[in-house]
């Protein structure tokens, strides 16, 4: 099945959500887990990711659910709780799978089903609407959509948002019928499921715009900014050199990639915080102790230049009442490539230097800009009386 | 515990040139942003009004002086999110291929290893320099295309000056480009007094002015409007914004004042209650 598979659906108490991959009915007392799966499911979730969801709170605590995968690959169906059943239709056979059966769950995996449905309701008859993706309340749900055997598909139908029964999530916070109806749905024939039907999907259905019809649903994700088209920086006519400048002709323009800079992260997107473990530990005379997570920069009073929000670097004055250490005098941060997993230092330019001690080697003077590699037992030597030991974290 | 004295200055012009001022600013210490929306795009004022808005709630609401950059990252997202529904807005009217955009320089004050200090942040082409012991230095880098050609060696700086395409700016809040932002940290030590200003200001008179004037106008307001008046004299061909922060000094708690020096910096940057 494809992912923008039509359903349709008859409106009852149980919540189910449409999403691009899965398709997930929960109970009507489910209403704050419904609103907290939303996300996950309507983000496109695949089947397993939101079965963890599902069932992260524990499998005693949902009485009944119904979980669908309708991507690509067949079709796998969980079913869980009295009176909740659904019916898969292939070319050889029809499965019907019966949540009052089992105490914890009944699966299915069918190839080429070529239709699919589930009753969770207590056989209220119709009508059914036509839905791709959204958070509505059901009694049952097809896919193909539900066709009368004999009747015409129902008329074009309504934007639910004028029908209170179709409203999902402010509807009626009433009865749990849903839940006791067991018995009387197991006696409802399921011959009207597993005729074959008229299968609308290859020609025109009166699908309606989910954007515009379906639920406004709990929050949706903050959207991500949408880009427009790519501004193209104006050609200014030639001769105006001369004339110099332009009034406001500040532009957004491409940056020449030539020479731009990568840019971590997804642009528009929150950076996550780089958090890493740290591979060394520095034990400075003046008495502090400093984790090397990140970029570290020490001096008499260390100014950090042009770092980006996700690798704040750590600051760390120490004293120099000669002040024979420069206000940036050296950086030591998490080493990259052939130093990963170790520490290296870094003069900055420092007026009076920087001299390293490392473990059975005589000392060495730093050339600024040039990062070295330390080892566990290091000395780092600042001037002024000041030193700094290299630890292991 | 110390607390920090800011004494500030603002300047704004419309210039000799252009009928509406898109520059906007901030001065709700210790949150300072001046923010140049963009000419060529249609309503910039409207996009540096909600950079301005988005920070003036920080400033109200406070902040964790201890998570700096993260803070400002977070408000820029906000205005870029509100700056597209803006656009979206917009175009639902009809307008078609609508994008606001602007620019932004931010100073603030964080706390690092329990002491106050400036952290930076830039998006674009206006810029912030400091001042210290009676010289200027640009501590922004501009993000523009010419900023890229003079790092490249392509251009120098004084062509870049006169560069045809000097106006265009590769990173902005709102529009198609990159919306990370620079960040800078400074001890209070190392910049006694702090500038921040649009491209009005800094691409009229040049850093040596600039720091003429910072050098003879004792008072922070001065400092502002002789720049912004030195940046239309000299043509005025865009808006001219100018913010001037001093520190005047780490203020020891004494236990002769009033209560409000008790307060730590915590509470008074508000992240405790």
């Amino acid at each position: 099945m494809s992912d923008d598979s039509v359903w349709s659906y008859r409106p009852g108490d149980w919540l189910a959500i449409f999403g691009a991959a899965t398709t997930l009915l929960l109970p009507a007392s489910e209403k704050a887990r419904a609103a907290q799966l939303w996300d996950l499911v309507d983000g496109g979730a695949g089947f397993d990711q939101t079965l963890d969801w599902v069932l992260a709170p524990g499998l005693s605590v949902l009485p009944a659910f119904v979980l669908i995968a309708t991507d690509e690959g067949p079709t796998k169906v969980i079913v869980r709780g009295q009176g909740v059943r659904a019916t898969l239709t292939t070319e050889a056979e029809t499965v019907v799978l019966d949540g009052s059966t089992v105490t914890t769950w009944v699966e299915r995996t069918l190839d080429r089903v070529t239709a699919l449905s589930v009753e969770v309701g207590d056989g209220v008859d119709g009508p059914d609407h036509l839905i791709r993706g959204g958070l509505v309340r059901v009694a049952r749900i097809d896919l193909p959509p539900y066709s009368p055997p004999v009747e015409e598909q129902p008329e074009p139908v309504l934007p639910p948002l004028d029908r209170p029964d179709a409203d999902p999530v402010d509807a009626d916070p009433v009865d749990d019928e849903s839940e006791e109806s067991g018995p009387e749905e197991a006696v409802e024939p399921p011959e009207l499921l597993t005729e074959p039907m008229p299968l609308p999907i290859s020609e025109p259905s009166p699908v309606w715009d989910d954007d515009a019809a379906t639920v406004p649903p709990p929050p949706p994700p903050p959207p991500a900014p949408p880009l427009p088209p790519p501004y193209v920086p104006p050609v200014l006519p030639p001769g105006d050199l001369a004339g110099g400048d332009h009034d406001g002709m500040t532009q957004a323009g491409e940056s020449s990639d030539e020479f731009a800079h990568p840019q971590p992260g997804i642009p528009g997107q929150p950076p996550a915080p780089s958090v890493t473990r740290p591979v060394a530990k520095l034990v400075i005379s003046s008495g502090e102790t400093v984790a090397v997570d990140r970029v570290v920069l020490i001096g008499r009073a260390p100014e950090a230049r042009r770092f980006t929000a996700t690798e704040q670097p750590r600051l760390v004055t120490v004293p120099s009442p000669l002040h024979e250490i420069s206000s940036t005098h050296v950086e030591v941060r998490p080493g990259t490539g052939a130093d990963h997993g170790s520490a290296v230092v870094t003069d900055m330019g420092s007026t009076n230097g920087t001299v390293l001690a490392q473990p059975g080697l005589g000392p060495e003077d730093l050339k600024p800009g040039i990062a070295v590699q330390l080892i566990p037992g290091a000395v780092i030597n600042l001037g002024d009386g000041v030193t700094i030991q290299v630890t292991n974290p | 515990m110390t607390g920090v004295e800011l004494h500030h200055g603002v300047a704004t012009d419309v210039g000799l040139v252009r009928e509406v001022n898109e520059d906007a600013f901030l001065v709700a210490p210790p949150v300072f942003v001046v923010a140049d929306g963009m000419g060529g795009h249609d309503r910039g004022d409207v996009a540096a009004g909600i950079v301005v808005e988005e920070f003036g709630r920080l400033a109200d609401q406070g902040y964790d002086p201890a998570r700096g950059a993260a803070v400002i990252a977070e408000t820029f997202v906000e205005c870029q999110v509100r700056i597209a529904e803006y656009d979206a807005s917009q175009r639902a009217q009809g307008a078609t291929d609508f994008h606001a955009g602007t620019t932004a320089v931010v100073a603030l004050l964080i706390e690092q290893s329990g002491k106050p200090k400036w952290l930076l942040a830039n998006l674009g082409d206006s810029r912030v320099y400091r001042y210290n012991h009676g010289a200027l230095e640009q501590v922004s880098v501009d993000h523009s295309l010419v900023q890229e050609l003079v790092e490249s060696g392509a251009i120098t700086q004084s062509a870049a000056a006169v560069h045809p395409e000097r106006h265009v700016i590769t990173r902005a809040l709102g529009g198609s480009g990159s919306t990370e932002a620079d960040y800078f940290v400074l001890p209070l030590s190392a910049a006694e007094r702090l500038v921040l200003c649009s491209d009005g200001v800094s691409g009229m008179i040049d850093d040596r002015r600039i720091e003429e004037i910072l050098g003879s106008a004792g008072d922070p307001r001065d400092a502002a409007d002789q720049m912004v008046a030195a940046a239309v004299a000299a043509g005025g061909r865009d808006n001219a914004t100018a913010v001037v922060v001093d520190v005047v000094g780490l203020v020891a708690e004494t236990p002769y004042d009033s209560e409000r020096q008790r307060v730590s910096l915590e509470t008074k940057l508000g992240a405790l209650p």
